[in-house]
């Protein structure tokens, strides 16, 4: 699997939960947009930092892109996903930005890029030495806490987050049931979380 | 939060948590954990996948949270209800007891609404535009009601809302036949 099909396969499927998550805003539940917030507060500054390069007009406009998203949240109908429309929003607030500023835009990307978005190069560019040397160390721990999973758990793991396999699939793959792979998912990132957790409060990803 | 909701919690990393462990999961007291677990695992994932932003160890949520609640006004807190769904039953009474209130008291008291009059008692609902209303409400005022005339009007009003409460409804079908009646439909 190619590292793009890697990237999609995780967050092509999770329209379901989102839509779940916008259901209950629009039922007036904050803790549900929190959710939202933090799912995507990371990939729509990726997407903003394509625009804008000082690092607080991009966290400043991240702000006001999710801020925007409540307000609008009404006006989300689900004929796209969530992020895509999402996306749409913080490249508008990007743009709106620059062209107060009679600045233009720095970088490009079209809301029909959503999906295939791919953040890394630039950002890495962007990164401070000691920024990059906290990753590479992250991703050590994170090689090490996954080679140390129980096989089971593994492949479960593995199944669902690389090969973006829903339940069932892996289910029929592993020859378990449906509520044993849930298990062993939950399993797998608990332990994951157990051994990162520590250098995730201290660092960043 | 205990290892459920958490495993539930994990599935809605997967979109494979159902609606209604969903709300259960929502309405845990303790939401700064879910939260936090949520942000974790999110974080975990972007490592995966190799996913590096700007913003990475900073927490948007939180001044997302301080602005939208600094603002609770212009906030979706309610759901935008269908206008006809929202309004049809109670207006629907309502214009039926207003009805009743001006041909009762036109009828039977020979009253007559005047303007400019102290102490009146005026149809309001500020939250509806008046080409919204019913015209009969939109301009009607009950002014310059003696006491009798009050005493009178709160007396139907009363049975009229136990009419409609007892017979969830049939109370405001009788009343319509009586004003056909009067006005000789």
């Amino acid at each position: 699997m190619t590292p793009e099909n890697e990237r999609k396969s995780a967050e092509q499927t999770d329209s379901q939960t989102d839509l779940q998550l916008v259901r209950k805003v629009r039922s007036g539940d904050r803790a549900a947009f929190d959710l939202l917030v933090v799912k995507y507060q990371s990939r729509v500054a990726s997407i903003i930092s394509r625009y804008v390069y000082d690092n607080q007009e991009v966290m400043d406009l991240t702000q006001e892109t999710f801020v925007k998203a409540f307000r609008a949240i009404d006006r989300f109908r689900g004929d796209s996903a969530f992020y895509t429309w999402l996306y749409r929003i913080a490249v508008n607030t990007a743009k709106n930005f620059l062209e107060a500023r009679n600045r233009r835009p720095q970088g490009s990307a079209d809301a029909s890029d959503a999906e295939n978005f791919d953040d890394g190069g630039r950002l890495r560019d962007l990164a401070s030495p000691e920024r990059l040397l906290q990753r590479e160390q992250l991703q050590k721990a994170l090689s090490t806490a996954i080679a140390g999973l129980p096989e089971e758990l593994r492949s479960a793991f593995l199944l669902r987050e690389y090969d973006g396999l829903s339940y069932e699939d892996i289910a029929r793959i592993l020859e378990c049931p449906i509520g044993t792979v849930r298990s062993r998912i939950f399993r797998a990132r608990d332990a994951v979380d157990r051994q990162l957790g520590p250098l995730l409060n201290h660092s960043a990803t | 939060m205990d290892e459920r909701l958490r495993e539930t919690l994990s599935a809605m990393m997967d979109d494979e948590a159902d609606e209604l462990s969903v709300r259960r999961l929502l309405s845990h007291q303790e939401q700064t954990d879910v939260r936090d677990q949520w942000q974790r695992w999110q974080q975990i994932r972007d490592l995966m996948h190799d996913h590096h932003g700007p913003g990475d160890g900073v927490d948007v949520a939180a001044a997302v949270r301080e602005n939208l609640d600094g603002r609770d006004q212009t906030a979706p807190a309610t759901p935008a209800a269908p206008p006809l769904k929202a309004w049809g039953w109670p207006w629907s009474v309502a214009a039926m007891v207003m009805l009743a209130m001006v041909v009762g008291f036109g009828a039977g008291t020979g009253w007559e609404s005047s303007e400019g009059a102290d102490g009146q008692l005026v149809a309001h609902q500020p939250d509806v535009p008046a080409s919204a209303l019913p015209v009969s409400m939109e301009e009607l005022s009950l002014q310059g009601l003696d006491e009798e005339q009050l005493k009178q009007m709160r007396q139907f009003m009363l049975e009229h809302a136990q009419h409609s409460s007892v017979g969830a409804g049939r109370g405001s079908v009788g009343y319509a036949r009586v004003v056909s009646a009067n006005s000789g439909y």
